[in-house]
């Protein structure tokens, strides 16, 4: 013990360098790069600005909706109504529309606080009744998506007004329009959960609730406000949706969930709480839907690319597990 | 039956943990047909001693001798199939499986059904059923899921169980700690009715009421040494608790006296049932009060009912004369008191986090810019404490799960002081800590008490602490406060009694 106590000292760029490749974020990168550079052999349809800009409007919506399953995740809860909040959230604003005559700016505001009302009802019952976050979020991905279907009754809307596609279909000084929010969103949601009390709070009480609580941390608060903010998010991406596809359907989003936990888990999160982190999701976001991509364009049947996308996710969460584990015993 | 050569005999028994001498050259022997109970105050090696009988330890020197024969037990199997049988404190039964299951565990009778051996379960339900007759219990449903048993029923089924290994010897630690008194009665005469039948019974308690009326003799164990056995006819309530405390107080704390000011703590009939009953007492600044009692006393929820963790049902909470509400913990850090829990692995610590985080967490507040955790900040708090408490750390970016138990504590105080607290609870504040820290953390509570006028509740179940530490002594039991005494007039004796004994409780209610 004593013979630690070295002063302290800055590390050099070299150390700092090898310290970030190492990381967990860093090490997914690698992977990412290699498995980049390997299907631009495959095919040259594949590594263009315009299908990577094609395909970061395509990732937008998983990739808002990781950002605050991210923070659920660390705190080792789980939100698995994300799919039916998106497709309750697109139904709304369709229905208020056209059935009900809103304005359409009235409308999308109106869905997305529906999505916010469902996340919110999701964390009061995980944070005042104690029902577990797998078997709420289980309860209100069924509820929800039925919700959805009852107030559509299996019409669609559609016939939206120009304006309205610029988000979805847009672009920005020639970036896909969503794809600025999503940079935008995992910029300020990075540095909220790396460098704020409540990202603090967050990993707190993933790694130790009761220790969190007895702190005086406000633990219930933090709770209630990720699930509700991740309710706002799927609103948010469940307009983005319709916004790109022109139409209101009831079954959108499904499984969307699934992709989600997928890239945050692949991401370094740890599905038991406690670590993770914004840029570790959004590689793993951008992973999966390159790997999706660039495998279709090689020519890869879709049932191949599944069965592939599956591989790499164990691997990489094997390789991860090496390092760490090599680098903690160090 | 006197001259008779005893059951079970031990002798010049020695036990080494880490740091520890927890057995001396004990000696302990059990006749045919009695009830021996064992007593002490927590650590003084009875449950060391039981689980060498039976087996979980093997003692480094001296022998164990059963009718005579040197025996050598290398695990709890070979200690039962000696007919050496363990009732612990936490029942060691399955509550999914039957009474008649959980009996037979292990030993189950069977059938042979061609080339398969199966439960015969028709010999094995008569057969618990036989078994719990003998026990006069009749009203037992040997089907019945033991998870849907309560505790007293739980504890009978656990009783069978030993019996149907033969049991001649049966340990009990401490087994009346979770009954009511109808259950106590039925135990009592279960245990008369083994001892008739010539099974001998080793009877671990706190309770000196029991030891009374149960026991024919009865050990005294202190500090890991054997201090004497007695037969109870011949004994007193007094004799025992002065042979269990009798040990000279070390001047291992340095108290400094302290100027007392005025009441910062005051609290009036706070009422959690069952272990909060019309708790009404006070603290002053720079004043170190003991809170005394044993284990389950109620002392630690006492503390969490202030602290907000277990909020109160009724009865009032005074901070410097001002009635104030305490539903959670939050509010209470709000109120400025802190908390240094019993449990430092999961309550005073997230220990996957670096010092740095933990020595901020009840202060992320002041140490943030617009919600901004100012990580230069939390270094220097950080730096700072590790200098204030001498901690050992290689510096703030540690794991705390990488500190010795000592260090850890003083993170955990070291978090309560960065709050600037005007009362400090402490729960168990060196337990499990080596002895150079612990007298650190002495040396800091009497500093913060004399110096600054922080006031401190301090609960220990080590009675030289509270001694050496205390201004004044209050003493729980069973719920009740049943005593406080000013530090001049309180000694080992006086505080012993009115943790453990019966009397005490009366004559203070009483007195009331």
């Amino acid at each position: 013990m004593k013979s630690k106590t070295s002063p302290p000292r800055n590390p050099t760029l070299g150390e700092k360098l090898h310290h970030l490749l190492i990381s967990q974020e860093g090490v997914l990168f690698v992977i990412m790069l290699v498995s980049v550079l390997f299907l631009a052999t495959r095919t040259d349809k594949f590594l263009t600005v315009d299908n990577l800009l094609q395909q970061g409007r395509f990732m937008t919506e998983v990739g808002l909706i990781a950002i605050p399953m991210t923070y659920i995740i660390i705190t080792g809860g789980i939100d698995l109504s994300v799919g039916s909040i998106l497709g309750l959230t697109a139904i709304v604003l369709g229905w208020t529309w056209q059935e009900l005559g809103f304005p359409l700016e009235l409308a999308i505001i109106t869905g997305i606080l529906s999505g916010t009302i469902a996340g919110f009802v999701n964390g009061l019952f995980i944070v005042r009744v104690g029902v577990p976050p797998l078997i709420m979020t289980l309860a209100t991905l069924a509820l929800y998506r039925g919700l959805a279907e009852g107030i559509s009754e299996a019409r669609s809307a559609r016939g939206y007004p120009e304006w309205f596609f610029q988000l979805g279909q847009g672009e920005f000084l020639g970036i896909p329009t969503q794809l600025w929010l999503l940079i935008i969103a995992v910029v300020i949601f990075g540095i909220i959960l790396a460098r704020t009390r409540l990202g603090r709070a967050l990993y707190a009480i993933g790694n130790n609730e009761t220790g969190a609580r007895f702190s005086g941390l406000t633990v219930n608060r933090y709770l209630l406000f990720i699930y509700t903010f991740s309710g706002f998010m799927s609103g948010v991406a469940g307009y983005i949706f319709v916004s790109r596809v022109s139409t209101t359907r009831s079954d959108m989003g499904t499984g969307i969930e699934l992709d989600v936990i997928a890239a945050v888990v692949l991401g370094g999160t740890s599905i038991f709480g406690g670590t993770g982190s914004i840029p570790g999701t959004i590689v793993g976001v951008v992973l999966i839907q390159l790997l999706k991509n660039g495998l279709t364009l090689s020519g890869v049947t879709s049932d191949a690319t599944i069965v592939v996308i599956g591989s790499v996710l164990i691997f990489a969460i094997l390789v991860n597990n090496f390092i760490q584990s090599r680098r903690s015993e160090n | 039956m006197m001259t008779e050569a005893p059951l079970l005999q031990l002798a010049e028994i020695n036990k080494h943990f880490p740091g520890v001498h927890a057995l001396k050259n004990v000696h302990f022997d059990v006749r045919r047909g009695e009830v021996h109970a064992l007593i002490g105050e927590n650590g003084a090696g009875k449950s060391t001693m039981i689980k060498i009988v039976s087996g979980v330890y093997q003692p480094e020197t001296g022998a164990i001798q059963l009718e005579g024969q040197r025996v050598h037990f290398a695990n709890p199997r070979e200690a039962q199939r000696a007919g050496i049988a363990t009732i612990y404190q936490e029942l060691g039964l399955y509550p999914e499986l039957s009474v008649a299951e959980n009996i037979f565990m292990g030993h189950a009778p069977t059938k042979n059904r061609g080339f398969f051996q199966t439960i015969d379960w028709e010999r094995m339900e008569q057969g618990a059923e036989a078994l719990l007759a003998e026990l006069n219990i009749y009203n037992l449903d040997v089907q019945a899921k033991v998870g849907t048993l309560n505790v007293g029923n739980r504890q009978r089924v656990e009783i069978a169980k030993a019996l149907s290994l033969d049991a001649r010897i049966l340990i009990m630690d401490e087994p009346t700690a979770a009954l009511t008194e109808s259950d106590v009665e039925q135990l009592f005469s279960i245990v008369r009715l083994l001892r008739e039948r010539g099974v001998s019974i080793i009877y671990i308690s706190h309770r000196l009421n029991e030891v009374f009326e149960l026991a024919d003799r009865v050990t005294v164990l202190r500090d890991g040494e054997y201090i004497g056995t007695n037969d109870v006819a011949d004994t007193s309530e007094s004799e025992l608790i002065s042979m269990m405390v009798g040990r000279t107080i070390e001047n291992l704390f340095p108290k400094q006296a302290a100027e007392i000011g005025d009441v910062v703590l005051e609290v009036r009939n706070l009422n959690r049932p069952p272990l909060t009953r019309d708790i009404s007492f006070s603290v002053r600044a720079g004043e170190i009060v003991g809170l005394a009692g044993l284990v389950g006393s109620g002392r630690s929820e006492t503390a969490q009912v202030i602290f907000g963790v277990l909020p109160a049902e009724s009865g009032t909470i005074l901070l410097n004369g001002e009635a104030v509400e305490i539903h959670r913990p939050s509010e209470a850090v709000r109120h400025g008191i802190g908390y240094v829990p019993e449990d430092r692995g999961r309550q005073g610590l997230v220990r996957e986090m670096t010092l740095r985080e933990n020595t901020s967490m009840a202060v992320l507040e002041s140490v943030s810019r617009n919600t901004f955790v100012n990580r230069a900040e939390e270094r220097r708090l950080a730096n700072h404490s590790i200098q204030q408490l001498s901690i050992r750390a290689t510096g703030p970016e540690q794991i705390v799960n990488k500190l010795s138990g000592g260090n850890q504590q003083k993170v955990v105080v070291s978090k309560w002081l960065a709050s600037n607290p005007k009362l400090l609870i402490m729960d168990e504040p060196t337990r499990g800590v080596d002895v150079g820290a612990k007298s650190e953390i002495h040396r800091l509570m009497s500093q913060l008490a004399a110096e600054e006028g922080l006031a401190i509740l301090m609960i220990s179940s080590e009675l030289p602490e509270i001694l050496g530490m205390s201004d004044r002594i209050l003493v729980m039991r069973e719920g009740h406060l049943v005593g406080e005494f000013s530090r001049a007039e309180a000694t080992q004796e006086l505080i012993a009694h009115a943790m453990m004994s019966e009397e005490a409780r009366r004559t203070s209610e009483a007195s009331a």
